[in-house]
């Protein structure tokens, strides 16, 4: 009996840690493998006031990491790329207007995208829980495309930017 | 010790320039011609036999919520960006009760306040930027739609300085307010986008304003006398070119009797007593009013302004 209550305890440690170690194994991978943002944005229509409800497509080998990263990539979208309009909904333009703002805020924009301690998760939320609908994990060549729908707190991610010194606000200068 | 005065003055002077703000335009959302004459809220008079038609922006304040709900809508998201707007239906009950009170107020002696035409001209509802905004609510069927257009238009230079139009996802259901609410949610990053590139453009290169020279019929000279073997009009265009930033300004109309420049770039600023001050079209047209006042010109003038962006001087007397 207690032999099997030790290696019942060692199994559940033993499950623990690599349950840990998978998760953290797949952030490390996100992490290492997000050196450059690619995706896609669809506008899926008008959000409440302040916010963008869009639909981000990312690619990764694996579709689990593309739906980790599709956070960061409307967020990234959002600030740098806009977005163009359809289906009577707006396009509209990145928060950024200088081209080359990623490059110049490197440091703040490293520690902003950490996919641990990045301060981009609290201007974002997935709908569906996070859960892609049918036809929008697709295999395309060796790697997946997942489309997810989230809402971009935009507002709040203007004036946090902003606050920060990184994009200019309509009133300054007077 | 030299140094360190040096080093204490120039950083004394570069706080102040760090400082120092621009002078902020004021911005009113003002219902289009297009939409009070599509909503007939219209006055009509006889004008010496033609029809002229004006827009009743008292009637339209009072008698159409959507038009409340979009002004309010728009102030809102404007003053979240730090930019808060003049309220028309407030400032048109400002000037309507000032008027009341301007006509009974007397002083001890039973004097009135002095009053030109002129000044009751200008008592008008008036902004820097006027926001102009246009709707139309479009049906096929059962399916209703919005089609949104709302521009920015500098009110001394008349140009358009920054728009967002559409038309907005058509529906079934959707209630014609909630439609407008959407419409003006989905245009109004892009109008404030438009507009901060106006600003952007402004801080780089100076306002753009109007300054206008006229003369007095009694005034014995003209804008062709000749100063020192030189034409008075090619001397203001001169101070002009000297005067403006990167010299950029255009002589749209010059007679002997008036001048008019457009697209005149004023700097944001200028410096007294080692501070830096917000410039407009006013403290501007002071400077160009100051050297013809002076030797060698001794030209008696008069300066008018209205808003941050347009000034008249007038030559000959005050």
């Amino acid at each position: 009996m207690k032999m099997l209550m030790k290696s019942l305890a060692i199994s559940m440690i033993a499950i623990t840690c690599f349950t840990i170690d998978a998760s953290a194994q797949k952030k490390k991978k996100a992490d290492k493998a997000m050196h450059v943002f690619r995706y896609e944005i669809e506008c899926m229509g008008t959000g409440v006031q302040g916010t963008y409800l869009i639909k981000v497509w990312s690619y990764s080998k694996k579709a689990t990491i593309a739906q980790e990263w599709s956070k960061k990539d409307a967020i990234h979208g959002v600030i740098f790329k806009g977005f163009a309009g359809a289906n009577g909904c707006q396009s509209q333009k990145p928060l950024s207007r200088n081209p080359d703002l990623m490059q110049e805020q490197e440091a703040f924009f490293d520690e902003f995208f950490d996919t641990k301690t990045g301060g981009y998760r609290q201007f974002v939320n997935l709908t569906t829980d996070g859960v892609p609908s049918a036809g929008d994990v697709q295999k395309v060549g060796k790697e997946y495309k997942v489309g997810l729908v989230v809402s971009v707190n935009k507002d709040a991610l203007r004036k946090y930017l902003e606050d920060k010194g990184i994009i200019k606000g309509l009133a300054s200068g007077f | 010790m030299k140094k360190i005065v040096l080093l204490l003055a120039v950083g004394f002077l570069s706080i102040n320039v760090a400082n120092a703000q621009a002078k902020k335009p004021t911005l009113m959302v003002v219902p289009s011609d297009a939409w009070c004459s599509m909503n007939d809220y219209m006055l009509e008079f006889d004008d010496e036999g033609s029809k002229v038609r004006i827009p009743d922006y008292k009637k339209a304040f009072q008698s159409d919520p959507d038009l409340l709900l979009v002004i309010s809508k728009i102030n809102g998201l404007m003053a979240d960006r730090g930019f808060p707007l003049k309220n028309m239906e407030s400032v048109l009950k400002t000037l309507e009760s000032n008027s009341a009170e301007d006509a009974m107020m007397t002083s001890k002696d039973g004097d009135e306040s002095s009053e030109s035409p002129v000044d009751k001209l200008k008592k008008v509802a008036k902004a820097d930027i006027i926001i102009q905004i246009t709707w139309k609510v479009n049906v096929t069927g059962p399916k209703k739609s919005i089609t949104f257009n709302m521009q920015g238009l500098d009110s001394y230079t008349d140009k358009q300085v920054a728009t967002a139009a559409g038309t907005g996802a058509p529906s079934f259901s959707a209630e014609v307010p909630v439609l407008l609410e959407e419409a003006v949610l989905s245009h109004m990053d892009n109008f404030t986008n438009s507009l901060q590139n106006h600003f952007d453009d402004m801080f780089a290169n100076g306002r753009e304003v109007i300054i206008r020279i006229k003369k007095w019929d009694s005034w014995d000279e003209d804008l062709e006398s000749e100063f020192d073997g030189e034409e008075l009009g090619v001397i203001i265009e001169n101070w002009m070119a000297a005067n403006t930033v990167s010299g950029r300004f255009s002589t749209t109309d010059a007679t002997e009797n008036m001048m008019l420049f457009e697209q005149v770039r004023i700097p944001l600023f200028e410096e007294r007593n080692g501070n830096q001050i917000a410039m407009d079209t006013r403290r501007y047209a002071r400077q160009l009013s100051k050297f013809l006042k002076d030797e060698p010109y001794n030209i008696p003038n008069k300066l008018t302004t209205k808003g941050l962006g347009r000034a008249t001087i007038y030559l000959g007397g005050k």
